[in-house]
């Protein structure tokens, strides 16, 4: 686990910033609701009448009127993208950036192989998006108490749960780019994210590219469905398991091959 | 070799002729991740290789010249005392001081039974050093003995001024037929030895 420990300390940094950022910001939105509370009936009666944009925001089956409603539709976009940027940022580097950073001779003549290499990279890829999810949770779980507002437990650990899954795979399906790539992507990583997102908001709107949901993982992380419905969608879950596992596997057997450039 | 790469890199120290480490890492932080990651404590070593190569262990990597990073790659190579060393051009980046130092490091680690395989274009360093060199071409290897048999052949290197000209020339052959052409010319000045080896080198280079 030497490896593990080495690429948290190397990720600390990152990891810190992206929390405070979106964490940060999303608990700071929770604390800033009490002066919204006057005018917030009528901006959420305006929300919940715009059409297809209400659709895409959830604002049709959530009221921003009500803190939960409130966190369910405007913090949690906020932290879906937030996170699932952090999850592409870290995913898309942590196999390329030895190539791009001309240590892979350094790291690949120490007596561990590849696919421990690999294997300890991807858990360490996975760690720090749990401990992203759990240190944004304790905070706005922190902003609820604050505001003496009633939480809805179950729900909120289903869409933190979720939101857990969807920055995996957005992370995985980076990770195995970073496997194909000799050079930091990190524009591809942040474009994926925001075609996801777009996707996920225009297959609410437009009937026709409903299909494009089982693609999109904002789809079934989506918290205004979550908090309405009390579950997630059990074969979009499905779905973006295997493509977690899919993207695993294939990035394993490109970097178990790969002709490094060093 | 691939299924038993783990057992064959534990018992290698290698360094590349471009030595690159994680650039927000302490020089201390490096030499131990690689001690960490072959499972071995080579704090002594370690310690003991830093000094004798002048290292400021609490600098970061990315504050190191090329010749303090290829020093701190000679520590991650040579500290869990392998039996096998891999250095290719390992002096370059290196002051006359460190490269004395390296070399003396390598012959006491030679002399403990490590193989030193060295690839270097210092052929002074490698007649100096080195037992036995090879010389390759275009990834090809054309000849390969002891440097003293490299260095011993019937080549000599001909330093003289006939006829008011000076000339410089390897000639390889009957020495007998050589001094017979010089009758009849006015040498004013001659001087025989033994080719240095990058001349040696050279030759082979362009005789095949």
């Amino acid at each position: 686990m030497v490896l593990y420990m080495h690429e948290m300390k190397m990720n600390l940094k990152s990891l810190i910033i992206w929390t405070l950022c979106v964490g940060g910001l999303c608990f700071g939105c929770i604390l800033l609701y009490t002066s919204l509370e006057d005018s917030i009936q009528e901006i959420a009666d305006v929300y919940s009448n715009m059409g297809s944009m209400s659709v895409a925001l959830g604002m049709d089956k959530m009221s921003m009127a009500t803190l939960t409603g409130f966190y369910a539709t405007e913090i949690a976009m906020m932290h879906g993208l937030g996170g699932a940027m952090f999850a592409a940022v870290l995913g898309i580097g942590m196999l390329s950036k030895e190539e791009a950073g001309h240590t892979t001779e350094f790291l690949n003549v120490l007596p561990v192989g590849r696919s421990r290499i690999f294997r300890q990279k991807y858990i360490a890829v996975v760690s720090n998006i749990f401990i992203f999810n759990l240190f944004c949770f304790l905070l706005y779980i922190l902003g609820f108490l604050l505001m003496k507002e009633e939480i809805s437990g179950k729900e909120m650990v289903l869409y933190h749960f979720a939101q857990i899954m969807m920055q995996v795979e957005i992370a995985m399906v980076c990770f195995m780019i970073s496997a194909f790539t000799k050079k930091n992507l990190m524009g591809a990583g942040l474009g994926i994210v925001i075609l996801m997102f777009a996707a996920d908001m225009m297959c609410r709107i437009i009937s026709a590219i409903e299909d494009i949901k089982y693609i999109t993982p904002f789809y079934y992380s989506n918290a205004a469905d979550i908090f309405t419905e009390g579950s997630i969608d059990k074969v979009m879950l499905g779905i973006g398991m295997g493509i977690i596992f899919i993207t695993f596997v294939m990035a394993g057997i490109r970097y178990g091959k790969k002709d490094f450039a060093v | 070799m691939k299924t038993q790469s783990k057992e064959i890199l534990r018992e290698i120290g290698y360094m590349p002729s471009e030595a690159m480490f994680y650039p927000s890492m302490k020089v201390r932080d490096v030499i131990r991740f690689a001690a960490d990651m072959r499972k071995t404590d080579c704090s002594e070593e370690a310690e003991m290789l830093c000094e004798r190569l002048m290292i400021d262990q609490s600098k970061k990597i990315e504050e190191l010249s090329l010749g303090n990073r290829k020093k701190v790659s000679i520590v991650c190579a040579m500290q869990h005392k392998p039996r096998l060393f891999i250095f290719d051009e390992p002096t370059s980046g290196l002051d006359p001081l460190m490269q004395a130092e390296f070399f003396k490091l390598v012959l006491e680690y030679n002399r403990q039974g490590t193989t030193c395989f060295l690839s270097s274009h210092v052929l002074s360093e490698v007649k100096k050093y080195c037992h036995h060199a090879a010389i390759i071409r275009e990834g090809e290897l054309i000849c390969t003995d002891t440097v003293e048999n490299l260095t011993r052949t019937n080549a000599k290197r001909i330093h003289m001024i006939k006829d008011g000209v000076e000339e410089n020339f390897v000639y390889k052959g009957n020495l007998n037929e050589l001094f017979s052409g010089f009758a009849g010319h006015d040498i004013e000045d001659i001087v025989i030895e033994e080719p240095e080896l990058d001349e040696i080198f050279i030759h082979y280079y362009q005789t095949e």
